[in-house]
């Protein structure tokens, strides 16, 4: 089992500035995944079910092609050339500053080289005073003054048959919910939600083909929500119904779910807390879905190519919020 | 489901009024708020609204939002509409419309479909932040603070509500019960505590104007009240009402009922002035009145 590599700019970067705040807000160990196209950060994708994810908290997908956060990417394992292994993201965010600070001093005069870049590779090492060599990430450069070794502790790399399941977690992911709206303004929503998390502990979410995404918190005293009309919308469309202007926004939804034209489902709000944090990785777009069934509300992050208004298909970054009640709809 | 909505346009509502200041509210309101779970009774009329809790039959707030400090005030029902509902819900929905940076104006419509008391942000057609909740009929029995002035003159006094508060504040060491002394010659009011330790606090009317703003007091008068009770009347005093030098008028009436009149601003921030129901008014005429009956302990009574 190997890994090396060396980090390109703007990688380090994604990672340093916007990824590793996020995940690290989202949960504090994460998996990472290294496949022979992909490199992966992920968040409660063990113990998910092929219908959705469990109760343990929001399932986050971080997905980068190869080379854009790498260059010289080298992985090869018996297990299809897959490693995968779970590391705590603050060590990690951590050893990357390191390295990127030792990185950053300015060469010496009359050093023509430009800065050797940033290599990572899993090693395995004996730590002092252990009889067993311990897996470990390994980050390594030199400055025009120093040079760093950084070593991450890691777990074991996961076993065959839970690289297996941790790619089928991923393949039941993939499939995006009919309608997508998009959220205009994601620290509004979490200033919104920061408010409504006072009120109570569970969240009903419902995503019209209008363009409509609606929070609703109800306890047996107060019912509080909050509706955004006329979003974009992507995939499954419909015309609002004429008139329904007049209706509160309860009835309006109630309406639009039994016409089929909408789906509701009830999130913990922890979890919708816990996935607007993911905002730290500033994403370009973010849309709101459900996906069939009711399965879970899934939450997808879309970047741009820098300069222009198309998607970059090289980061992929969405979450799944298990839904309370699956069966309500 | 359409019939059931059309039947609701129908019914319409007792009140439909709107706020564009709901900061200013919820630091009204919050004044009376002395513990977190606390029953209100809203009482609904065409003069405005009127907020009151009481507690132990000893301390009664009540807030006056008067009519021209809406924009909208709509008022159909007949004669005076009560409910009750948990003044906590109230502010802490509140304060959910009061984001900073989205001053938008609040709706509020009383009954909804279940009775519930609705809020509605408006002014964006397609951002909607609405709560409903739940009232419940109040309790028939009548809060006795009647507040009559003993004697011909009224006996009051008149203090910044920062110089008032702090004294309250001061006045929680010796804590338990708390004399209010006020004399004519020389004009003074004596607060004093007597608990684990002795604390008088004088203010003499002719010795710092800054102190004792006004004072009107023919004979001598002096009760004991509780002191948690009167630290409900200063401890949620809003931090608008220091920074804007407001003052605090206490009058002790007939059988030592402590009355404590207070007047929170509820001027919109940066706006001077705003179109009400009326037609306009200045926004430093926004006032909203609060006022604390506090009944004096027994047995104690000095006068």
């Amino acid at each position: 089992m190997k890994f090396k590599a060396f980090f390109t700019d703007d990688g380090i970067s994604l990672l340093d500035k916007r990824f590793l705040p996020a995940m690290d807000k989202v949960g504090r160990v994460c998996h990472v995944f290294f496949t022979p196209t992909h490199a992966m950060l992920l968040h409660n994708l063990l113990g998910a079910t092929a219908a959705g994810p469990d109760g343990g908290g929001p399932q986050c997908v971080a997905q980068f092609a190869k080379d854009l956060l790498f260059r010289e990417y080298n992985v090869s394992s018996r297990n299809g050339n897959q490693i995968a292994f779970s590391v705590e993201v603050a060590l990690l965010h951590r050893a990357l500053r390191s390295v990127l600070a030792v990185h950053a001093q300015p060469p010496a005069a009359g050093d023509a080289t430009g800065a050797p870049a940033i290599q990572v590779k899993l090693v395995n090492k004996l730590p002092a005073g252990s009889r067993t060599a311990t897996p470990f990430l390994t980050f390594e450069t030199k400055g025009a003054r120093a040079a760093v070794v950084q070593d991450v502790p890691i777990s074991r790399p996961l076993s065959r048959s839970d690289i297996e399941r941790l790619q089928a977690a991923l393949d039941a992911a993939k499939d995006l919910p009919q309608t997508l709206v998009q959220v205009p303004d994601l620290p509004q929503l979490q200033s919104l939600v920061d408010r409504l998390k006072n009120v109570g502990d569970l969240l009903t979410v419902a995503v019209t083909q209008y363009g409509d995404l609606h929070l609703q918190v109800s306890t047996s005293l107060v019912t509080v929500g909050s509706e955004f009309r006329k979003l974009r919308v992507i995939g499954d469309r419909a015309n609002a119904p004429v008139g329904d202007q007049n209706l509160t926004s309860s009835t309006r939804m109630d309406m639009a779910v039994e016409r089929g034209e909408a789906l509701s489902v009830q999130v913990n709000m922890k979890h919708l807390v816990k996935s607007l944090h993911c905002h730290l990785a500033k994403p370009d777009c973010t849309f709101y879905g459900i996906a069939p069934g009711g399965a879970c509300l899934t939450v997808v992050f879309q970047y741009f190519i820098p300069g222009t208004r198309l998607a970059d298909k090289s980061i992929s970054f969405y979450c799944r919020l298990p839904v309370l009640d699956p069966g309500s709809n | 489901m359409s019939s059931s909505t059309s039947v609701r346009d129908d019914d319409a509502p007792d009140l439909v009024c709107q706020i564009d200041c709901v900061h200013g509210m919820v630091d009204a309101l919050s004044c009376v708020r002395w513990k977190r779970h606390q029953d209100a009774v809203m009482e609904l009329s065409e003069h405005g609204i009127v907020l009151s809790v009481e507690e132990s039959g000893c301390l009664q707030g009540k807030v006056f939002l008067k009519r021209e400090l809406f924009v909208e005030y709509d008022y159909g029902g007949d004669g005076r509409q009560r409910f009750g509902l948990s003044l906590g819900l109230f502010v802490d929905c509140l304060n959910i419309f009061s984001s900073p940076g989205h001053a938008s104006a609040v709706e509020i419509r009383y009954p909804g479909p279940d009775m519930q008391l609705l809020l509605k942000s408006v002014g964006s057609p397609d951002a909607c932040l609405y709560a409903e909740i739940r009232t419940r009929i109040p309790d028939t029995v009548s809060w006795d603070y009647h507040f009559e002035h003993d004697g011909n003159t009224p006996v009051t006094f008149t203090a910044k509500s920062a110089v008032l508060k702090e004294t309250t504040d001061d006045l929680e060491w010796p804590g338990s019960s708390i004399q209010i002394r006020m004399q004519p010659d020389p004009p003074t009011v004596i607060l004093k505590g007597e608990g684990h330790g002795d604390l008088q606090i004088e203010f003499p009317y002719y010795a710092n104007t800054d102190l004792l703003i006004a004072f009107q007091c023919d004979h001598e008068v002096s009760y004991r009240y509780k002191y948690k009770f009167l630290r409900a009347t200063t401890s949620n005093i809003p931090s608008t009402v220091m920074k804007e030098n407001r003052r605090t008028k206490v009058s002790i009436g007939r059988g030592g009922m402590l009355k404590i009149q207070h007047l929170v601003s509820l001027a919109r921030p940066g706006m001077p002035y705003f179109r009400n129901i009326g037609g306009g008014t200045e926004q430093t005429s926004r006032i909203a009145h609060i006022e604390f009956f506090v009944k004096p302990e027994e047995d104690d009574n000095d006068a």
